[in-house]
């Protein structure tokens, strides 16, 4: 990996194998081997990007153009077909709301399991809980089950999971939508707080604006592959002429 | 190495698993965890009626007998089950979160081991109530427990990452798995068993873990050196070759499940 980047991307491509019929048992593989027709699609096409710390990077482009793909490969959820991904430090990734919430346990409970997938200690969580309940605002319903939750208050209890990790590297896809105008205020001002901080993020968003707040730079993905890289305004000016 | 030590950072979330399987497992119903050990013992007693009063098996202390060998089956099978389907029924976090995969196979084998550790009192009860006693031969049930441990983790490694793309390796599993238990001296001494076959029983490597067992619990006598030397190699290849084919298939694990 070059010298201060903390996410290096190097001729990385990414292919998934799509199955119109997918032989999943042993008999099917056997038997219809020939007819295990799969089409390889190719989402990604040697993508080359270094990020180095403390930058705020936005992923911007249309649905379908692998964006979420791409943080999906930066988080190791997926690996590259071709190509490398690195990353340098600890990484917190927040791709979808409340992954591995139980909808039987309480807030409360939530936190304390959400925060392990995260790979924080009992220890380092107990420190946390506090300012994490103060975050989410859901002072009285922490000690409910989750199930009982709006969507809004899940959305908000998970967000202040992920972003009182203390990661280096914050990768958020596509999130922020939920939440009333207040709440999503102040998260802006905490990822605000975090860039600050020195704190790389990485985040795939649709709303404009605030990317233009927040971000420094712009990655615009057209079709799986880097259409340009810069700038924030600029790239974002250039995106919206096509768009249009 | 690097990688074992991010297990180690995760170990939290380990532990949270380990809690979540002993407890949700009997969630919501009456006798709760206790269900791990009344369903081993359930099926001692089935056998003791069937080989000892029906089949007149003539074994001294055959329920302890039994007992010191199911117990330790069933911490095998248990994590055998549970950790062979720990990533398909992951499948939602698999894929919105980054963690080692390694976990959930840890976990599964873990909880089986803490449970047959509790399970241990059980066997100890009926040692010293039935007037089989305990003696020093226990200060080797560590080893063995090790041992065990590390030779189930191995086989869950490699079944677990084999499920995800073979969904029917359960099925086949689930019948090797109860033929073992009748190639495995765990009704039966072996010495019952007619010279001409015993060779089977020396290929099966649950059969040493298991005599290590009666050994111990039953016989109150030091385990076969040799043979627990043997079976632990077997365990580290197993463990180690698992391991290997883990990581490997684990790559593919968000896009299969």
């Amino acid at each position: 990996m070059l010298k201060g980047n903390v996410i290096q991307v190097k001729n990385m491509s990414k292919n998934f194998n799509i199955y119109f019929d997918k032989a999943n048992t042993l008999k099917e593989k056997i038997m219809f081997w020939n007819r295990n027709r799969k089409e390889v699609r190719n989402v990604l096409k040697d993508i080359n990007i270094n990020i180095k710390k403390g930058e705020t990077v936005a992923l911007i482009g249309t649905n379908g153009s692998g964006k979420s793909t791409l943080l999906k490969l930066m988080t190791k959820i997926y690996y590259p077909s071709k190509g490398s991904v690195e990353t340098k430090g600890k990484l917190t990734s927040l791709l979808e709301l409340g992954a591995g919430f139980h909808p039987d346990f309480s807030g409360r409970e939530n936190i304390y399991f959400n925060a392990s997938i995260f790979g924080l200690s009992k220890k380092e969580i107990d420190k946390r809980i506090d300012k994490i309940i103060e975050f989410s605002e859901l002072s009285e319903f922490i000690d409910n089950p989750v199930r009982t939750y709006s969507s809004g208050m899940y959305m908000r209890l998970a967000f202040s999971i992920a972003i009182n990790v203390d990661a280096d590297i914050l990768l958020i896809d596509e999130i922020l939508a939920v939440g009333d105008q207040h709440f999503q205020e102040k998260c802006y001002d905490k990822l605000m707080e975090l860039k600050e901080d020195n704190t790389t993020i990485v985040m795939v968003s649709h709303s404009l604006d605030s990317v233009k707040k927040l971000c420094d730079r712009a990655i615009w993905i057209y079709d799986g592959i880097v259409k340009m890289d810069g700038n924030c305004n600029e790239v974002i000016e250039e995106y919206l002429k096509v768009c249009r | 190495m690097s990688h074992f030590k991010e297990i180690f950072k995760y170990s939290e979330f380990l532990k949270s698993n380990v809690k979540k399987d002993i407890r949700g497992k009997y969630k919501g119903s009456f006798l709760g965890v206790l269900w791990s050990f009344i369903n081993p013992l359930l099926s001692v007693v089935v056998y003791a009626i069937v080989f000892h009063y029906i089949m007149r098996f003539n074994i001294e202390h055959y329920l302890i007998y039994l007992i010191a060998g199911i117990i330790p089956w069933t911490f095998f099978t248990t994590s055998i089950n549970s950790g062979m389907n720990s990533i398909l029924f992951n499948a939602n976090i698999i894929k919105k979160v980054y963690f080692p995969r390694e976990i959930l196979p840890i976990s599964s084998v873990t909880s089986g081991l803490v449970n047959f550790l509790i399970s241990c009192i059980i066997i100890l009860l009926f040692a010293i109530f039935s007037g089989v006693g305990v003696g020093v031969s226990l200060l080797f049930l560590p080893l063995v427990v090790i041992i065990q441990y590390i030779f189930t983790l191995g086989v869950v490694f490699i079944l677990s990452a084999i499920e995800i793309y073979v969904k029917d390796i359960e099925h086949i599993v689930n019948f090797i798995i109860s033929m073992l238990f009748y190639v495995t001296p765990i009704l039966y001494t072996p010495d019952l068993v007619p010279t001409k076959m015993r060779f089977i029983l020396k290929l099966n490597p649950l059969s040493y873990i298991i005599e290590a067992y009666h050994d111990i619990f039953y016989y109150k006598q030091i385990p076969n050196m040799y043979n627990l030397g043997i079976i632990f190699g077997i365990s580290l290849i197993i463990f180690i070759v698992g391991y290997n084919i883990f990581r490997k298939l684990q790559k593919g694990f968000a896009e299969e499940v």
